[in-house]
């Protein structure tokens, strides 16, 4: 009939350019962050000014005529433009919640002392990597239609995740005794925060697939209801590569994510808060065994059971957090009232990845960081709703997973530097300072608005393919 | 002096209000898409789309909202009629228990496929499945919020 398409030729394959869509939401909310991030910029200005502040030399003049703002915010109003152009009727409240994230970031990146990043110094590399994430969100959110591309290739994507974890394991090195860091040539990152999304990409494909089968069979072992036993093993390898990578790259904050965001996925796509418990209880059980057997383990549990009984060792980073806070009080200093440096050193050291939401703490008080906790509870919500009205489940646990990951790694870090939970070395998305937070951050928001598409067409799943082949029934004899 | 200090102390409460002015603005954007989806009527269990129909009935792209029971067949009392040579007259039944979508072949004569593969008797699916009876092909999607 006449709507019918010809099969593997994709849809709009054609260079027809898509009718602009006007997103008058996105850019009324873009103004008010214009606005906002103005008067934050005003009142670092002034405050540093009272401050008689002779200055971290090369970011007066950044400051004083405001191009670093600037430039962020016509960063924004290029993505939202490219939104506008793509023509999709797309999710119009993540572009700004970001922007205002990356803003707050740049106001406390311009502050610090600038020799903290070699070459452009801090503000400035800070605001390259936030473009470059702020376009990733963009072009993404404006070009991606299709997800088979992430469906079909599941097993390989784990794949792909699991190489990268390898080779780092092997050709890493060590950086504060953790081992993350990878380089290539000139080029240096932190490849867990690309294995974070491609491990959502894997447990989307293998949840959505199985579904029915994890739901509908269990076995039972005492009043616990498992999963079905085959189903259990990629269960188990997820919980040991989560444990390996605290024994082998010390980094409990990565492992604490993977899991975490695992069994909020399990919880999504099943229903079944057994599973969750079971969960954690085995994370517990692991956990304590690695508290008896390995000392940077031990190290991080003492500092948050007593930071005190080593503040001017061990426990140094998180008593100065928690003095940050208390300096703060309710208002907070203002921006770039904060304690500057002790001596040409930070206040608290890896101030500018590791706790700036304690820099933010004191600088804008438990109100402001209430407020920003707000913008990551928005990301959550945004996350979900689309999960809730996506046409499949593929979609749906990619859609969850992707915004839990954003707001479980907000949550872990402010946590920890509030000393809520044992501190781990992992970053505030759109926060803090470092090129592969940032990008991979760039990546999943674009995701989230590519998926968020209600356009009749586009959830287009895969028509044909290896994953999901569909052979014509043989028919009867008649 | 005073008076820069005043105004630092403006600025300061201008930001912060400003943070929550933007957290007010969003608030609103989502309790407005939350009561639109709220609104529309949400009883739907789940969704079969129509991907390929070459009889004409149903029409291709065409969507059904799903009942917790609903049978598929050439018969007219069918809750989905298929108007294809290769269906039988009740087909297969769609019923949805315990959150899950099950496909049951109901004996037809030429069989009922989940992604290309027969089912026998009563078989899970998972929203995304792709549902083939005769020559008529149908997607299970989630129900639209």
């Amino acid at each position: 009939m006449t709507g019918s398409q010809p099969t593997g030729v994709p849809r709009g394959a054609g260079l027809r350019l898509p009718r602009p869509r006007f997103r008058p939401r996105e850019l009324g909310l873009l103004a008010i962050v214009a606005t906002v991030l103005a008067v934050g910029s005003a009142s670092l200005a002034a405050t540093r000014a009272l401050r008689g502040e002779a200055d971290p030399a090369a970011s007066a003049g950044f400051l004083a005529d405001g191009s670093g703002l600037l430039s962020f915010i016509g960063g924004l109003l290029a993505a939202h433009v490219l939104l506008v152009l793509s023509g999709r009727r797309t999710d119009q409240v993540l572009l700004p919640t970001v922007g205002m994230l990356g803003g707050i970031s740049l106001l406390l990146m311009e502050r610090l002392p600038q020799s903290l990043a070699g070459g452009l110094g801090l503000g400035r590399t800070q605001l390259v990597w936030l473009l470059a994430s702020v376009a990733l969100v963009g072009v993404i959110g404006a070009v991606v239609r299709s997800d088979a591309w992430l469906r079909l290739y599941k097993y390989s994507w784990a794949a792909v995740g699991v190489g990268i974890l390898l080779v780092t394991f092997v050709f890493g090195h060590d950086v504060n005794g953790q081992r993350l860091t990878l380089s290539v040539g000139p080029v240096s990152g932190q490849p867990s925060e690309l294995i974070k999304i491609l491990l959502v990409v894997f447990l989307a494909g293998y949840l959505s697939e199985n579904r029915p089968l994890l739901i509908e069979e269990s076995s039972r072992v005492g009043p616990l209801r498992l999963p079905p036993i085959p189903y259990l093993a990629p269960m188990i390898a997820m919980w040991a590569i989560a444990l390996s990578i605290v024994v082998v790259q010390k980094d409990l904050g990565a492992a604490l994510l993977f899991f975490a965001v695992f069994l909020l996925l399990l919880y999504i796509a099943t229903a079944r808060v057994s599973f969750v418990v079971i969960g954690i209880m085995a994370l517990l059980l692991g956990g304590a065994f690695l508290y008896q057997l390995l000392p940077h383990v031990r190290v991080r549990v003492d500092i948050w059971l007593d930071p005190f009984a080593t503040a001017s060792g061990n426990g140094y980073q998180v008593v100065q957090a928690l003095h940050a806070f208390a300096r703060g009080g309710l208002l907070g200093t203002g921006l770039g009232g904060g304690l500057p440096t002790i001596g040409g050193v930070l206040p608290i050291p890896a101030l500018h990845t590791d706790f700036p939401f304690a820099a933010l703490g004191e600088e804008l008080g438990l109100v402001g960081i209430l407020g920003i906790l707000g913008l990551y509870l928005v990301v959550i919500e945004r996350g979900l709703r689309i999960a809730a009205s996506a046409a499949d489940d593929f979609r749906a646990i990619l859609a969850a997973g992707l915004s839990l990951v954003i707001g479980v790694q907000a949550f872990i870090i402010a946590a920890g530097n509030l000393k809520l939970i044992p501190l781990t070395g992992i970053t505030l998305p759109f926060i803090s300072y470092g090129g592969s937070s940032l990008l991979a951050s760039g990546v999943i928001v674009g995701l989230l608005i590519a998926l968020s598409d209600r356009g009749r067409d586009l959830p287009a799943v895969a028509e044909s393919g290896p994953g999901r082949v569909q052979r014509m029934p043989e028919h009867g004899a008649r | 002096m005073d008076g820069t200090i005043v105004a630092i102390w403006m600025l300061r409460l201008l930001f912060l209000a400003g943070l929550y002015a933007f957290l007010w603005a969003v608030v609103r954007v989502l309790l407005r898409d939350l009561r639109a989806a709220a609104l529309e009527p949400g009883a739907e269990l789940g969704r079969l789309l129509v991907l390929e129909s070459p009889g004409g009935e149903p029409e291709v792209g065409a969507g059904f909202s799903l009942d917790a029971v609903t049978t598929l067949g050439r018969d007219v009392n069918a809750t989905i009629l298929l108007d294809d040579e290769f269906v039988s007259t009740m087909h297969a039944a769609l019923t949805y228990r315990g959150r899950v979508w099950y496909l049951e072949d109901l004996g037809s004569t030429n069989g009922s496929f989940v992604n290309g593969s027969p089912v026998e008797g009563t078989a899970p699916l998972a929203f995304g499945d792709e549902l083939q009876f005769g020559n008529v092909r149908l997607r299970l999607e989630r129900p639209r919020r």
